[in-house]
């Protein structure tokens, strides 16, 4: 005797495979889930699937259809399902993956992985089980349950104030996403045929890369309707179906167009992509610009959103860095970052940052009157400040150990043509009023950051030049 | 050629529920519900009579369950209601083959000068450099330049970055991809880390990998973007429903974070669980020198997995167990789990062999209280920093180790005291009742202690003043 389809020989996972329970489902008498699974089977065994397909088991009456398919199995959380075929099907595109759910599961609780998943489009396969009820929890009222229709949630029936039933396979078939959505019946044998032909056709189109389908089953739950299976059956015909009328509600004709590549471990790929190379950087430094602050110099830059303050903390970073030194820099965060301002703290450290925050930096770059005057007051005794002296027309008065260094930022930058490298020469006066790195070493940052628009980098060596002079020129 | 004979049906009452739906369906009037009831099932099922039948199959298309109704080949029992089940439909659940690990490779990469990139990015350069080619994620800040930098990169290495419809339906995607035995993993910050968490304890239960890391900002509620370390209970003490736990690891460098992040993927597929990385939103805007590994992680498939091909059809991917005594069972099985994970604590204890005063503090705070460690010492006063990196297993025995000789503790966080939480239910279950009351500089509202702050609590008091 061969076993039936797809189903296991023996349903080991229902109760330990004892007994009766070995061959016989969880169902109710006359369940319609008995019944899809048998047709969800029979298409998988004719297409020639098995080894390839994952079903997942969703949160329902269904949840144990791992119990019965001799598939790869997933149980997932209430609604979720589509989420997990999805998971699935990414990692193994040549996986068929079947989303098996009921109303509550789908059109409830997981409505929004259900439409963002049809959406998507990628091809996997949503059996739905319409039985107008939630079964599993005892018959409350779901989604689809009809105007009228008593559950133990509308007792009374289904009124104006709980909302409309849900027609899913309508609202599914009027995204752009799916290639076929089709409503089946199973309450007699022209609708048995219909829905079997329907759920192969769905799995195939899925085989064939060609898309995402939807098939809606209006199915029976004797159980929580309080009928017996035959009369059921005629509620589904008389009852259901003119408020969920069955048919193709979509069926495109598509090229097969979900084509994956395996993944690529490709370790210089991913080298490049980081921008990582094995090229030694030129060093120029001596040592530890100890003269600035021993061991560890914080810095802060300060201005507002066009100033290139975040720039220029990222080329001191990444020049101390490719000097063999430790560094960090911090952009302004959070709320601090709106309204136009734009903080950066930067660290240097001969061996290790500690702390990469500069709330009382040795040296402050200040791009505008209000940063002056908001950390010009929190820089270290002996500290450096060097300001935009062509925004900043009365400097406030600092300690008298402070270093102020005023450079027209501004000026000399619109002079060179373009204002954006007021932050380059904001670093020549840096190197000249501090000497934190020779300046070679914040030429080769500033070329290397302008690696790929090496038209520009003539402006900003310029810029970095005009910066250094205009620190020295102050000292004659 | 002759036409092969179409199958007539047969039954076994037993596997009859009796529900009447093959009735109508023979129009040959075959079918008549018994009058008996089946003294094995309770149930009354129905009789063939097949003498009429021209075995068109619709009784079979008819019947719910799958031994119900079914076609009798040629050459197979008829005379079925004298065999055993057993011997009719065989013992074996599945013909599928016993699957095998497929191991993972370790590739070699050259050794590469430091990058100077953002914690965010470090982690997802880590993500990748440990095999991950399947992100999902749904944007919040401070956590998204992760999910930005995945989905630049990751269609360039043929892998799959997906915006899900929100961090519910992110979690369960990597719940597919992590039962198909691959590495997945996700960017969050805390109010998505608090939407994940059902699927969290769903991964736990099912025994799934899968890395999460989750940038903390300030809440309760949407609170704001800044910095908080504001899910260290939720990570170590609150993963969803159940017995849930975590490996919880908390960088505090950007190195730390491409570090961890790789260890995380290593220690998740070791345990068959999620990892959690606690980052703080500062950690994730930081930028530094982060140093690239010299090898790279090609992933295999553990013969666990639910991938979709011939090898592991048999498995299945569940956190159900519906009796009793099957789910107490896989609870201790948890739980051996966790007691396993129990080695992999890890800390830094800086300058703590002649503390007398112990600063504690984890993520970016602990880099603050590292400069005001030093800056206690600039000052006379002998203090120390004793740094959790595992959050959860906490590491308690070294953390008694760093208290030794120890007058004062001061654990410095940017939450209401949720690591000081962690450190007295771990010195507790450790049996440790003897430490100086500790002492908090805390912060909230995505404001982080200060350095000042730091030095003048523990200056503040007398009798350490240098
Ligand atoms: C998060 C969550 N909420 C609620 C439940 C309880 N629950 C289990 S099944 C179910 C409804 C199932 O109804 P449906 O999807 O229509 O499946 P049916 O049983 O009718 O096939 C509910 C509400 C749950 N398991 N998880
Ligand atoms: S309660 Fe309804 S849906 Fe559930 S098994 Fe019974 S008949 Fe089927
Ligand atoms: S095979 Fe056709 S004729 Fe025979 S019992 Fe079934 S429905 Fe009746
Ligand atoms: S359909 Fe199947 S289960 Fe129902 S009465 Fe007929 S044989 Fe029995
Ligand atoms: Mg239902």
């Amino acid at each position: 005797m061969s076993k039936a389809s797809v189903f296991y020989d023996r349903f080991e996972r229902h109760s330990h495979g004892e007994g009766l329970k070995g061959h016989a489902t969880h169902y109710c008498p006359g369940c319609g889930h008995g019944l899809a699974h048998k047709f969800l089977a029979d298409a998988i065994d004719d297409l020639g699937i098995q080894d390839r397909t994952v079903a997942v088991s969703p949160v329902g009456c269904s949840v144990f259809l791992y119990y019965y398919f001799d598939v790869g199995n997933t149980q997932a959380a209430h609604g979720r399902a589509p989420a997990v075929a999805l998971g699935h099907k990414f990692a193994n595109p040549e996986s068929v993956v079947v989303s098996y759910q009921g109303d509550g599961d789908l059109a409830s609780i997981g409505l929004a992985e259900t439409v963002a998943t049809a959406q998507l489009g990628a091809p996997i396969t949503v059996i739905f089980i319409n039985n107008a009820i939630y079964g599993m929890t005892g018959g409350q009222m779901a989604p689809t349950t009809l105007m009228g229709q008593t559950s133990s949630t509308s007792p009374a029936g289904r009124n104006e104030y709980m909302g409309q039933p849900l027609k899913m396979a309508e609202m599914i078939a009027g995204l752009d996403g799916p290639v076929y959505v089709e409503r089946v019946a199973l309450y007699d044998a022209k609708q048995r045929i219909k829905a079997k032909k329907a759920i192969q056709k769905a799995l195939k189109l899925q085989m064939e890369g060609k898309g995402y389908s939807f098939i809606e089953v209006l199915a029976e739950c004797p159980t929580h309707l309080k009928m017996n299976p035959e009369d059921t059956e005629k509620w589904v015909k008389e009852c259901m179906e003119p408020v969920y009328p069955l048919g193709v509600k979509k069926d495109l004709t598509v090229d097969p167009w979900f084509k994956r590549n395996p993944p690529s471990f490709d370790g210089k790929k991913l080298l490049n992509l980081a921008g990582a190379t094995s090229e030694q950087p030129e060093r120029f430094c001596q040592g530890f610009p100890n003269q600035v602050a021993p061991h560890d110099v914080s810095l802060k830059l300060a201005g507002s959103g066009g100033d290139g303050a975040q720039t220029a903390a990222m080329l001191i970073a990444r020049a101390a860095i490719t000097e063999g030194f430790d560094a960090t820099h911090i952009p302004s965060y959070g709320p601090e970052s709106r309204g136009g301002t734009s903080y950066a703290d930067v660290h240097v450290a001969e061996e290790e940052v500690l702390n990469p925050g500069s709330p009382t930096p040795d040296i402050l770059i200040a791009f505008n009157a209000p940063s002056l005057a908001k950390f010009g007051p929190t820089v270290k005794k002996g500290g450096t400040v060097i300001y935009d002296s062509s925004v900043v027309s009365d400097a406030p008065a600092l300690d008298p150990s402070v270093k102020l260094v005023p450079v027209p930022f501004t000026g000399i930058a619109t002079d060179l043509g373009k204002a954006v490298v007021k932050n380059i020469v904001a670093l020549g006066a840096l190197q000249a009023a501090t000497g934190l790195f020779p300046k070679e070493t914040f030429l080769t940052s500033i070329r290397q950051a302008l690696k790929d628009k090496c038209a520009l980098i003539p402006l900003n060596e310029e810029a970095f030049a005009w910066g250094i002079k205009a620190v020295e020129s102050l000292g004659e | 050629m002759a036409l092969k004979e179409r199958p007539k049906p047969f039954l076994l009452p037993e596997y009859c529920k009796g529900c009447g739906r093959c009735l109508d369906a023979c129009v040959k009037d075959c079918i008549t519900m018994s009058d008996q009831i089946n003294p094995l099932t309770g149930l009354v099922p129905v009789d063939l009579d097949l003498t009429n039948c021209n075995a068109c199959g619709l009784c079979m298309d008819a019947c719910p369950e799958p031994y119900g109704l079914r076609p009798a080949h040629e050459g197979e029992i008829q005379d079925f209601e004298l065999e055993d089940p057993a011997k009719l439909f065989g013992v074996r659940p599945s013909d599928a083959p016993e699957p095998v690990d497929l191991p993972s490779e370790v590739l070699p990469l050259p050794r590469t000068e430091p990058l100077v990139i953002k914690g965010t990015y470090a982690s997802a350069l880590g993500a990748l450099l440990a095999g991950c080619r399947h992100v999902y994620g749904y944007p919040i800040t401070p956590s998204t330049e992760g999910a930005e930098l995945m989905a630049k990169f990751l269609p360039k290495l043929d892998g799959t970055f997906i915006q899900a419809v929100s961090e519910v339906a992110t979690v369960n995607m990597m719940y597919g991809t992590a039962g198909a035995g691959l590495p997945c993993m996700t960017f969050t910050s805390s109010p998505g880390f608090s939407l994940m968490l059902e699927g969290v304890s769903y991964m736990i239960g099912a025994e799934l990998p899968g890395v999460f890391v989750d940038v903390m900002r300030g809440g309760p509620g949407l609170g704001n973007i800044a910095p908080e370390q504001s899910d260290i209970k939720l990570a170590c003490h609150g993963l969803g429903h159940g017995n849930t736990q975590a490996i919880t690891l908390a960088p505090s460098t950007p190195q730390e974070m491409l570090d961890l992040t790789m260890l995380a993927f290593e220690l998740s597929f070791k345990y068959r669980n999620p990892v959690i990385i606690l980052g703080d939103g500062y950690l994730g805007q930081m930028t530094g020198k982060v140093q690239l590994p010299e090898t790279l992680i090609k992933p295999g498939i553990p013969k666990w997995a639910v991938y979709g091909d011939a090898m592991h059809r048999k498995n299945v991917i569940t956190s159900i167990f519906l009796t009793e005594s099957d789910l107490e069972a896989h609870n201790e099985h948890l739980n051996r789990k966790y007691a396993a994970m129990q080695v992999e604590v890890r800390s830094e204890s800086y300058l703590c062999d002649d503390a007398e005063v112990l600063l504690v503090a984890c993520n970016t705070p602990a880099r603050t209280a590292k400069g005001a460690v030093q800056e206690l010492r600039h000052r006379g006063v002998k203090a120390g920093l004793f740094r959790p990196i595992t959050l959860w297993p906490f590491p308690v025995e070294a953390l008694v180790a760093a208290m030794k000789g120890v007058q004062r503790i001061v654990v410095v966080e940017a939450s209401a005291g949720q690591l000081e939480d962690e450190m007295r239910l771990a010195l507790s279950k450790a049996g440790v009742r003897a430490f100086p009351e500790f002492e908090s500089v805390r912060r909230m509202g995505g404001i982080l202690p200060q350095q000042d702050e730091i030095t003048a609590q523990v200056l503040g008091r007398k009798e350490v003043r240098a």
